[in-house]
């Protein structure tokens, strides 16, 4: 792992392999929602199941008949919780979280918040999923609202974006919260040793930006306890200038799918331009081993999701596309936010501010 | 109970839950203006005083709930056998 100051290469693969090397003897319960994404619930089982073990049980909620027929024989450290209703993505988040209660995603919050179970994955609709943990796992007191956390696979090394979605409009002194909560992950998550955070905006300078981000500049420069480096631009996000990005979620949802689009253009060019003729075919195949490399780096599955920072237990969304292993990462993600420090930092970094600095 | 009482339960459900300021709490704070309370927020208060309460409050009259006397006057119709 790089610390802030290092440039090493580091690989996407050696921030989540510390989430399968288990280094506690804690047994996490991952509660696991089989109806939600595209490729529910086969896929889901399928990624839910590699990352099973005797320190990482799965509780599955959704329609059993569905669910237990996918179970090999003798599957361990695997239950099922029947929930038959779904929300699915058209239903309006808050009342179908509120009005639901027989649905995957509630039935599994509910689990996680009684007790049960320990932390909620889910690939299905992304603000039922904010919604609904928010009023059921409930926010850690003194955070005022929660963020979508991503890993963005940068270079050299990946960083933490946030907020990517969980609130279209913030004040000042959210980003600031969003800035120690992203230094929490960033640490406990990535095993960033003394992780940088910047915040997004459309110039260096203290003074750029709207009223709202000078605001929130201001604020974050006079909380001792985040590493800041200042502002940083657009451009800066995926050559790694700071470890952590801190912006509103309307902002950091267009520059997520601004870098996915980039990149699936950049890589279908490249594809073009190697099958243009017989010498650039050559010149793909002298580069095949390294360019699989880099597509396997630049893979949206090795992260398997983002994190829902200010809950009070790990809460994963996982991508609604996504298959076996973006679903065995994104448990594996949660199962790592329950046993690091993650949660009790957040709870100490903001529970004593209360509500504003 | 009384309205001072009710209005003492919702305050604390909003310091403690929506990590309000307790000197912004009064009677006459708008929720959306004054207290900065998104939608998300607003469900959640009245879910909590659904608990709190033992009452139930639809989704049409929690839109109808505007400022925090709004809530102490719906509880006080509500609570009073």
């Amino acid at each position: 792992m790089s610390g802030s100051t290092s440039r090493a290469y580091t690989s996407p693969h050696s921030v989540t392999a510390a989430w399968s090397a288990l280094t506690d003897d804690r047994v996490v319960k991952v509660v696991v929602d089989a109806a939600g994404g595209d490729n529910a619930p086969g896929e889901i089982v399928r990624g839910a199941l590699e990352a099973a073990g005797p320190q990482l049980h799965i509780v599955f909620t959704g329609d059993e008949a569905r669910i237990r027929p996918l179970l090999p024989q003798g599957t361990e450290h695997v239950s099922i919780v029947h929930a038959p209703d779904v929300i699915g993505y058209d239903d309006e988040p808050a009342s179908a979280a509120r009005a639901k209660t027989g649905s995957s995603i509630v039935v599994g919050l509910k689990l996680v918040h009684d007790g049960e179970a320990d932390a909620f994955v889910s690939a299905g609709n992304t603000g039922a999923v904010v919604a609904g943990s928010v009023l059921y796992i409930r926010r850690i007191p003194g955070v005022q609202r929660p963020a979508i956390c991503t890993i963005i696979p940068a270079m050299p090394a990946p960083i933490a974006f946030l907020d990517v979605g969980a609130n279209a409009e913030v004040r000042p002194e959210h980003l600031r919260q969003f800035a120690v909560m992203g230094q929490a992950f960033a640490r406990e998550v990535m095993g960033i040793a003394g992780p940088d955070i910047g915040l997004l905006s459309i110039g260096e300078e203290p003074s750029k930006g709207t009223p709202d981000v000078v605001e929130a500049h201001r604020l974050i420069a006079g909380d001792e306890r985040i590493r800041f480096y200042g502002n940083i631009e657009g451009r800066d996000i995926m050559n790694r200038t700071v470890d952590v990005v801190v912006t509103d979620g309307f902002t950091g949802n267009v520059a997520l799918k601004t870098i996915e689009g980039s990149a699936k253009a950049i890589l279908g060019a490249l594809r073009a331009t190697i099958d243009l003729n017989l010498a650039t075919k050559l010149g793909g195949l002298l580069l095949r081993h390294d360019l699989m490399v880099l597509k396997d780096a630049l893979d949206p599955e090795e992260f398997g999701g983002a994190l829902l920072v200010g809950m009070k237990a790990p809460v994963v969304i996982a991508h609604g596309n996504s298959r076996a292993r973006g679903i065995a990462q994104a448990v594996r993600m949660a199962r790592r936010g329950a046993v690091s420090e993650l949660l009790p930092t957040i709870s100490r970094e903001l529970g004593t501010q209360g509500g504003s600095v | 109970m009384t309205r001072e009482e009710v209005f003492e339960h919702v305050k604390g459900i909003l310091v403690e839950t929506l990590s309000v300021d307790d000197d912004k709490v009064t009677l006459e704070a708008r929720f959306q203006e004054d207290l900065e309370t998104d939608s998300l927020d607003l469900v959640e208060l009245v879910m909590t005083m659904e608990e709190k309460f033992g009452i139930k409050i639809s989704d049409e009259e929690a839109a109808q709930i505007k400022t925090v006397g709004d809530a102490v006057d719906f509880v006080m119709t509500r609570v009073d056998a």
